[in-house]
């Protein structure tokens, strides 16, 4: 009898991932209209903007990652627990304040932010002690987002319109940086936060499996669901904080590499590591070519092309599995 | 040496109280049946000895070890549970659900070796579900689910194996089977609590039954002890005619007709 478990994801896969990853990176220092001295633009403009596309891009969608598996649901993104509504909250209320603010300080505003959302929300579901943990988790978390952008709003109401300005243009999505600090600032959390996520993606496929199941194999349920609860908020809002609340990458990047690496966890987060990678340098690349030589935001180019892109995605995944 | 004790067991949800005064003890080998009305509190022992979010005061002990003494995942290498709660809508296939029996014998992002293959696979044969393997688990049918992670908590290679109510949802070649796949793995020396509600058939394969009824033991003993007009009938609170069928050794457990 041939031992017919299928075989995992091929090596080949990860060598063409890797690959148009790196491709893609080449292209995006290439991308663009140069006018200044060459090397000046890659080396302070291009290539710190390729890193944070680097790590914004892997951040947010693994941060999709682990919400998927805790709530058990394809659909959750980092922004359906209020993660980015608390992050943008707190980071936007910074801008519209006029303080002077660091780079190092807009991390922390939107990790915190991010924090006190998913604290918040977990309180309110832990309280309301239904039987549908997940599903209360995800009302609690839909309001948040309400509340969080109307709060935002209320701020911009009474802000002068230049403060409004920017804060319209970081709610965009940014990625323009001029030298080092904003992808070096970014590092510590996403590193710490991958390394938080790896060495779990078995407990986050325990935890997919339902909270009694995952029990019984000896994982400490509410222990592992804090820690990664509180690691998906800190890949989120600090990402969220440096380049605005972008959309889409931590929804449809996993929801693409299941359909090559399948559900299992230990494949799907290294997966949807560089998934988000790539998904978000070509954006950013796109976003510098299209009307060159100014550029759009990264928000509205990622929810332009991601939109449509994952309706066609879950219409053609529904009519699949009538068939099947 | 036992391979579950229980002695005083009291058990509940913060205030209200659901079990009472428990005691059980299974050798190893023996295959004890609970029976008991809907809300007899058949999960609440399955939950107790698991320990998941039930207080309960009283002993427990797994294969001579107290349940304090172990750590998690001593006691997931012990006692593996098939529940009634799981997420259907995992997008795992089916050998993949099966491989994560396994998740106690590794630690951390560790690939599936060649050991855990072949438990899975030799697990999957046993439970009829080796066809299935590369469907995706959302898309079976409520009685392969159940199959599938059955194969999977036997991938667990425990000691101890907790079922609530297997049966359910499976047809009769299947129940069957699964009844025969217990006796089988009695016979290798694990030891097996199931809860059912196929009090007739599961007379047949039974060591022992425990009886429950509103949280507390109503009976203990073999099935032909047991399975009797009046205690199923008090217990279920409904006039059951009971009677053994010697050609089918089995029950025949039928409510009677009320004029």
């Amino acid at each position: 009898m041939k031992s017919g478990i299928a075989s995992r994801p091929s090596s080949g896969f990860w060598i063409l991932l890797a690959l148009s990853v790196i491709l893609a990176g080449i292209l995006s220092l290439l991308a663009g209209p140069i006018e200044h001295p060459p090397e000046w633009v890659i080396m302070r403009l291009r290539l710190p903007r390729l890193v944070l596309a680097l790590l914004s891009g892997s951040a947010l969608s693994v941060s999709g990652c682990i919400l998927q598996s805790i709530l058990r649901n394809d659909l959750a993104t980092p922004y359906t627990l209020g993660i980015s509504a608390g992050a943008g909250l707190v980071a936007g209320s910074v801008i519209v304040s006029g303080l002077f603010i660091p780079v190092m300080g807009l991390v922390a505003a939107g990790t915190a932010g991010a924090l006190l959302a998913v604290i918040l929300v977990y309180a309110l579901a832990y309280r309301s002690r239904r039987g549908d943990y997940g599903s209360t988790l995800l009302l609690a978390g839909i309001t948040m987002n309400l509340v969080g952008a109307s709060i935002l709003l209320l701020f911009e109401y009474f802000s002068d319109a230049s403060r409004i300005m920017e804060i319209v243009r970081w709610m965009m999505g940014d990625m323009a940086v001029i030298g080092w600090k904003k992808p070096l600032f970014l590092v510590p959390p996403v590193i710490l936060g991958m390394l938080v996520v790896i060495t779990r993606t078995g407990v986050l496929n325990q935890i997919s499996q339902g909270d009694d199941i995952a029990h019984t194999r000896g994982v400490s349920v509410n222990k592992e669901r804090n820690l990664l609860l509180a690691t998906a908020a800190l890949l989120a809002g600090s990402t969220v904080g440096v380049v605005g609340p972008v959309g889409f990458v931590g929804l449809m990047v996993p929801h693409i590499m299941r359909r090559f690496v399948g559900s299992d966890y230990r494949y799907l987060v290294p997966a949807s590591a560089m998934g988000g990678m790539l998904l978000v340098i070509l954006a950013d690349s796109l976003s510098r070519v299209v009307i060159s030589p100014a550029e759009l935001p990264i928000g509205i180019v990622m929810s332009l092309i991601g939109g449509p892109f994952f309706l066609v995605l879950l219409l053609r995944g529904g009519s699949r599995k009538q068939r099947g | 040496m036992p391979a579950l004790s229980i002695s005083n067991l009291s058990a509940g949800y913060g205030s209200n109280r659901v079990l009472s005064d428990i005691n059980l003890t299974i050798v190893p080998g023996e295959i004890c049946g609970l029976i008991g009305p809907n809300g007899a509190g058949k999960s609440t022992l399955f939950r107790s000895i698991l320990q998941i979010g039930v207080d309960f005061s009283g002993d427990i002990s797994i294969c001579g070890s107290s349940l304090s003494s172990l750590s998690n995942n001593q006691k997931a290498r012990l006692v593996s549970y098939l529940p009634q709660n799981f997420n259907p809508q995992s997008r795992l296939t089916v050998s993949e659900t099966v491989l994560l029996g396994r998740h106690p014998y590794r630690s951390g992002w560790a690939l599936d070796s060649v050991e855990d293959l072949e438990t899975a696979e030799k697990c999957m044969i046993e439970t009829d579900t080796w066809d299935l393997r590369d469907r995706v688990f959302s898309n079976l049918s409520g009685g392969e689910k159940r199959l599938v992670l059955l194969a999977s908590a036997l991938a667990q290679e425990p000691e101890l194996l907790l079922l609530d109510e297997p049966g359910s949802s499976l047809d009769f070649r299947h129940q069957l089977n699964m009844w025969l796949l217990l006796k089988k793995l009695s016979r290798r020396g694990i030891t097996v609590l199931v809860s059912t509600h196929e009090v007739a058939l599961s007379g047949r394969y039974l060591d022992s039954v425990l009886v429950l009824s509103k949280g507390s033991s109503m009976a203990f003993g073999s099935p032909s002890d047991v399975f009797t007009t009046e205690i199923l009938s008090e217990v279920f609170d409904v006039n059951l005619f009971v009677s053994h069928d010697r050609v089918t050794r089995s029950w025949v457990i039928v409510p009677e007709m009320k004029q």
